[in-house]
C-alpha cells in the first residue's frame, strides 16, 4: 500500500504549545468515561473498564500527554483510519 | 520446462447458504477453511475477504517462524505449528519455501540474558530446542555481528533457537487457497461483511455487499480488523490495533545465515533467499488503521542495523511497508466460540505472532467449529480470562526488554 495521499507524519495540537510533531507526545488511551463506582460492581463491568476497548475505526476521542513538552494531559479527536488529528469547532 | 501458469484456485458464485462462513481471507481464515474441508468433512464453506486474499497481515509480515514463546500455554501451540510447514508443503503440493535457518535472539544486558535463560529453560522443558550462547558464540553463528563494546548497548549473549527460520508468506496464502478450493471451499474476494444477524442467541446469517448468506457458524478471522467485526455482534475485545513497519534492503551476497533479533534495538533482520535483508519492526504506540510508513523509522532502523552489523553501512533500503497488529494486553491471542452467541467463533488478537501460528490454529479451529467443543490446547485463550484475571505472562518475554520502551 502506498501512502494513500495522506501525510506521513502526524501532528498533535497541544492546548498550551500548539501544533507539534506527534512523536513529542505519548498516547494515553481512548476516552472511556470515568472510573466506575465500586459499589455493586461486577467482574464483567470492571473487566470492561480495565481491558476492553472500542478500538474505533474512524474518529475517536482520546488522551495524549505532552511528554517532550509542557507535560500537560489533554484530549483530542483523531481519525484512526487516516492517523490524523481532526479539526473541529466543539470543545473536547 | 514450465507449463503456462494457471490460476491456483477457482472463482465461485456466492451461495445463499453455507455450513460455515469465515470472515477474512488471510492465513488463519484460509487454513481454517482448508482443514474444515480436509479433516472435518465440511465442504460448504465460504471465505469472505473484503480486498484480496493475503492483503492484510498474511502478506505483510516478515515471514519469520519460530516457537520460542514464554508461557506453557503458548509454547506447545507454536511448537506444533512449526512442525506443520514441511508437512503442508507436501500436502498442498506447493513449495512454501521453509528455510530452517534458526533464530538468534540477542541480549544486551544481564537482565535480558536472565530472561533468555528462563525462555531457554521453558523451551527445553517442552522439548523445544533452544540454547543460551555467550557473545563469542553469537559471533561464530553470525560473523558480521559487532560484539565489541563500541555499541551503545553491547551484546552480552543470546538465545539460539535452531527449529525456526523463514517461510514464504505469499506461498502459504496461495497454497492454502489452492488446497481449500480443490476441496470445494468458496473464496469470495472483494466481498465486504456488513453485519452478522443473531436470533435467540444464535448466528443465523451474514450480510455482505453481494447478498445475504444463511449460516449457523461464523468465524472472525479478520486480523487487524477483528474488533470492527466483533462490534457487529456487540462483543468488545481487549484489542488495540497498531501499525507495524518493515523494510528490505537491496539484494546482497549471502552474509546473514540466521534470523537475528534484538529487543533492545527493536530490530530483527534476516536475509531472504533473494539476498535482501528483510528487517523490522517498529510500531507507533497509538491505535492506527493506516498502513503508512514513517521517515523516522527508516532512520531508526538504519542506525540499529548498522550498529549491530557495521558491514551494512551504505547498503540501500529498497522499499518499506506496514501492516496491522491486533495487540492484546498479555500478548496472547483470543480464541473463543459459542460463548454469549452460539455459532460465533473468534480467532484474533495475535498481535505480531499471527503468521507463525496460522496453520496450526486453523487446524484446531476447524475441529472447534465442526464439533462445537473447544479443543484443550485453545482453552487458556478464552476471552473470559480477562474477567477471571488470568492474563498470560507472554508480555514479559525479552523482546520487551529495551531502553526504548
Amino acid at each position: 500500500m502506498g501512502l494513500g495521499g495522506t501525510a506521513m507524519s502526524m501532528t498533535i495540537t497541544c492546548p498550551i504549545c500548539g501544533k507539534r510533531n506527534g512523536y513529542e507526545f505519548r498516547f494515553g488511551g481512548e476516552e472511556r468515561g470515568g472510573r466506575p463506582n465500586e459499589e455493586g460492581l461486577t467482574h464483567e463491568q470492571w473487566c470492561d473498564y480495565v481491558h476492553m476497548r472500542a478500538n474505533v475505526g474512524g474518529i475517536q476521542e482520546e488522551w495524549w500527554y505532552h511528554r517532550d513538552g509542557c507535560g500537560s494531559w489533554f484530549k483530542i479527536r483523531r481519525n484512526t483510519l487516516t492517523n490524523s488529528e481532526v479539526c473541529h469547532p466543539e470543545k473536547t | 520446462m514450465f507449463a503456462k501458469f494457471k490460476r491456483l484456485w477457482k472463482e465461485s458464485p456466492l451461495r445463499s447458504q453455507y455450513d460455515a462462513v469465515i470472515i477474512g481471507g488471510g492465513l488463519h481464515g484460509l487454513a481454517t477453511a482448508y482443514y474444515l474441508a480436509k479433516e472435518q468433512g465440511m465442504n460448504r464453506v465460504a471465505v469472505i475477504e473484503k480486498r484480496y486474499i493475503g492483503f492484510g497481515g498474511s502478506g505483510r509480515n516478515t515471514a519469520i517462524v519460530r516457537a520460542n514463546q514464554r508461557t506453557k500455554e503458548n509454547l506447545p501451540l507454536y511448537a506444533e505449528g512449526l512442525k506443520l510447514w514441511p508437512k503442508l508443503t507436501h500436502e498442498l503440493d506447493f513449495n512454501l519455501m521453509f528455510f530452517n535457518c534458526g533464530n538468534l535472539n540477542l541480549a544486551h544486558s544481564e537482565a535480558a540474558l536472565g530472561s533468555l535463560r528462563l525462555l531457554v529453560a521453558s523451551a527445553q522443558f517442552h522439548g523445544i530446542k533452544s540454547e543460551l550462547l555467550d557473545a563469542k558464540q553469537c559471533n561464530e553463528l553470525v560473523p558480521i555481528l559487532d560484539i565489541s563494546d563500541r555499541l551503545t548497548y553491547p551484546i552480552v549473549g543470546g538465545m539460539y533457537h535452531p527449529p525456526g527460520g523463514t517461510l514464504r508468506h505469499d506461498a502459504v496464502v496461495w497454497g492454502l487457497a489452492k488446497g481449500a478450493s480443490s476441496l470445494g471451499v468458496h473464496i469470495h474476494q472483494e466481498t465486504e461483511v456488513r453485519g452478522i444477524h443473531v436470533e435467540k442467541g444464535k448466528v443465523v446469517s451474514v450480510e455482505t455487499d453481494k447478498g445475504t448468506i444463511h449460516t449457523a457458524r461464523v468465524l472472525n478471522a479478520a486480523g487487524g480488523y477483528s474488533t470492527l467485526i466483533s462490534a457487529m455482534v456487540g462483543i468488545r475485545l481487549p484489542i488495540h490495533v497498531l501499525t507495524i513497519q518493515a523494510m528490505v534492503t537491496q539484494p546482497l551476497k549471502p552474509i546473514l545465515h540466521h534470523v537475528v533479533s534484538s529487543g533492545a534495538y527493536h530490530c530483527y533482520a534476516n536475509q531472504t533467499l533473494k539476498g535482501e535483508i528483510a528487517t523490522g519492526a517498529h510500531m507507533d504506540p497509538w491505535p492506527n488503521y493506516t498502513t503508512q510508513v514513517s521517515a523516522r523509522y527508516i532512520k531508526n532502523q538504519a542506525e540499529a542495523l548498522t550498529e549491530l552489523m557495521p558491514v551494512l553501512k551504505g547498503v540501500k533500503f529498497m522499499r518499506s511497508w506496514a501492516g496491522l497488529a491486533d495487540m492484546t494486553p498479555d500478548m496472547a491471542p483470543l480464541i473463543d466460540g459459542n460463548d454469549h452467541i452460539k455459532g460465533y467463533y473468534m480467532d484474533c488478537g495475535w498481535g505480531y505472532f499471527g503468521f507463525k501460528s496460522g496453520a496450526v490454529t486453523g487446524r484446531y479451529m476447524a475441529e472447534f467449529i465442526s464439533s462445537g467443543r473447544c479443543p484443550d490446547i485453545f482453552k487458556p485463550f478464552t476471552l473470559r480470562r480477562y474477567e477471571d484475571h488470568r492474563l498470560m505472562g507472554e508480555i514479559a518475554s525479552p523482546v520487551n526488554y529495551g531502553p526504548w520502551d
